[in-house]
């Protein structure tokens, strides 16, 4: 039985990188993308007369703006993808559900996107000499873990969303940039309106990186970053549990509506 | 839990779909399509039936509903005794199902990868999965190109692992649909051959198909499908019987013969039906009679007068039958 997971897991993962991930597409998305996009912030930042710790929002913003973006788009396009292939509806009509499969192919997504991150800091290592000194490395482990949780069980929930109907993709895909500028995503979240704040609260992704950027600035393992990791895990979870209960719900609705497959 | 092994392999009661699709940007309205309508029939196992009917007369929506990627929106589908709503995933567990063309496979990925990729998901075990995959391979005729990509695969090597990946896991019954379309005679006789291999072994197989001679030659009992309600079911040859007193007698004849000849066949309408189709040389003239002696006798003689370049009697076809009860009704 646990065998079988995890065969299952590493077959999915190993799918999905020969097919969607390890491609030309994919490379600008995770990896291109966030290196211009860290050196550009990298660039008005020090024409600004700006240093670090400010900095750190740009690297991590382009980290994380890569990381976001790979998820959406991966996850937009797997559904689509299988939809179109006319392997939805063999995924949906074997004994696995399709969450499991989801989850695999979100975790790898993750992981991929990671790859953003270090896309980021390595632009700003190599090109602008940036220091990492005296961070709380224990506090970036664990932010950088948490952030991977949020991404992931925000994944699964708009996976949901994209098997749910074929129209929800455009729905998904206008999400990107309303999330990454609501998370303060290359800026502090104090810059924006008090509503928009309270409207971010409820993306996990905004306490992970809050947690992240806090321990970068060597900030100690205590109330502000416990508080910050109970948030990113506690709304994580609710998104997971959220995507649980939607999960039968979709396995229903695109069962009745029949929109396994593609027009 | 296992399925019974006293029951029949399908039993559907008074199956219905309808579809339903919205239109409209501000004033949205509602669309009902019926694309099954009351549908009813049993499997029994072992036996190989088939679905035949025109486009959309829900063929498709009915394997759907019995592999159960469909919800039905009223009627009940029993598989192996097992109600498929209460029992979804224990039954996908024992059925195997393939759609008709390319789709359905990865194709960037080798053949014996996409059969891994299956397996995973009907929670194989590795040394199962190897066995498999090599007997499946055999059986469709792959064995040589399994470690080739899908997208080097011609229409009808992909035909033949959408029908290994449908079989990996052994399952109990198995749902073709439409498995030859687009695959060239040869292939599609091969994948013929499979079939009938695989109702050796004692599988239960329902195939839907838009060939009459496949389904004449595959099936224990056949029903034909119009407008989502099942028509006529009974085996090739009751169906054959049931319009025996016909007799087909088909001819050609030239261009410049025809209004000499129609001139002719005239005389046998009404008690004959006389149908013309026109071919690159000429015409094919098929007369439906319950007179053959009568027509031959008033035809034999055109041929001398080289008004008629072919003249012969045929037996009813399934194609026949099939047009008969499409076309006209007839049931």
């Amino acid at each position: 039985m646990i065998g079988s997971f995890f065969r299952l897991g590493i077959r999915q993962m190993d799918v999905q990188l020969r097919m969607r991930v390890l491609s030309l597409w994919s490379l600008g998305l995770f990896f291109t993308q966030p290196a211009v996009f860290s050196a550009i912030g990298m660039l008005l930042a020090r024409a600004a007369g700006n240093t670090s710790p400010d900095l750190i929002y740009t690297v991590l913003g382009a980290g994380i703006m890569g990381m976001w973006s790979g998820l959406v788009f991966t996850s937009t396009y797997d559904i689509r993808a299988d939809r179109r292939e006319g392997t939805l509806e063999l995924i949906v009509g074997s004994p696995t559900p399709l969450r499991r499969v989801v989850g695999f192919r979100s975790l790898l997504n993750i992981l991929a996107g990671s790859t953003s991150m270090l896309a980021a800091v390595g632009a700003a290592l190599l090109i602008f000499n940036y220091s990492f000194a005296g961070i709380n490395t224990f506090g970036v482990l664990i932010s950088f873990a948490l952030l991977l949780f949020a991404l992931w069980c925000m994944g699964i929930f708009l996976a949901n969303l994209l098997a749910w109907s074929r129209l929800s993709g455009t729905f998904v895909d206008l999400l990107e940039m309303p999330i990454a500028l609501l998370c303060g995503f290359m800026y502090p979240i104090g810059v924006l309106p008090v509503w928009m704040q309270k409207i971010s609260a409820i993306f996990p992704i905004r306490w992970g990186l809050e947690g992240l950027r806090e321990s970068l600035k060597g900030s100690p393992t205590g109330e502000v970053l416990a508080t910050k990791w109970l948030l990113a895990l506690g709304i994580s979870l609710l998104y997971y549990l959220l995507a649980r209960w939607f999960d039968g719900k979709v396995h229903d609705h695109i069962r009745v509506t029949g929109e396994l497959h593609s027009i | 839990m296992p399925p019974d092994t006293d029951v029949q392999a399908i039993e559907t009661r008074s199956l219905v779909k309808t579809f339903k699709t919205k239109h409209g940007f501000l004033k949205r309205t509602t669309r009902a399509t019926e694309a099954v309508r009351g549908i009813s029939f049993q499997v029994e196992k072992g036996e190989l039936f088939g679905l035949l009917g025109p486009n959309g007369a829900g063929k498709t929506t009915t394997v759907k509903m019995l592999s159960t990627l469909l919800i039905p929106t009223s009627g009940s589908i029993h598989i192996l005794g097992q109600d498929i709503l209460q029992h979804t995933t224990e039954v996908r567990k024992h059925i195997g199902f393939t759609f008709g063309g390319a789709r359905g496979l990865y194709g960037r990925l080798t053949g014996i990868e996409n059969l891994r990729y299956f397996a995973e998901l009907y929670a194989m075990s590795p040394q199962q999965t190897r066995k498999r995959i090599d007997e499946l391979l055999g059986l469709v005729g792959l064995q040589d190109r399994g470690n080739d990509r899908v997208e080097t695969y011609s229409s009808g090597m992909q035909q033949r692992l959408h029908l290994a990946r449908a079989l990996l896991h052994d399952p109990e019954l198995i749902f073709l649909d439409e498995p030859t379309v687009g695959i060239d005679p040869v292939g599609a006789r091969e994948l013929r051959a499979t079939i009938k291999q695989l109702k050796a072994q004692g599988k239960t197989i329902l195939l839907t198909t838009h060939y009459m001679a496949e389904a004449d030659e595959l099936c224990d009992r056949i029903a034909i499908i119009k407008q989502g309600q099942i028509v006529a079911l009974d085996s090739p040859s009751s169906l054959k019987s049931k319009m025996t007193r016909d007799s087909y007698i088909e001819l050609k004849t030239t261009n410049e013969n025809l209004p000499a000849l129609k001139n002719v066949l005239a005389r046998l309408e009404p008690a004959s039906e006389v149908n013309y189709a026109q071919h690159a040389f000429g015409w094919d003239v098929n007369i439906r009679t319950l007179h053959p002696g009568e027509v031959m006798e008033l035809l034999s003689p055109l041929l001398s007068s080289n008004l008629i370049q072919t003249l012969g009697v045929r037996n009813q076809t399934m194609e026949d039958v099939y047009v008969a009860i499409i076309q006209n009704g007839e049931a």
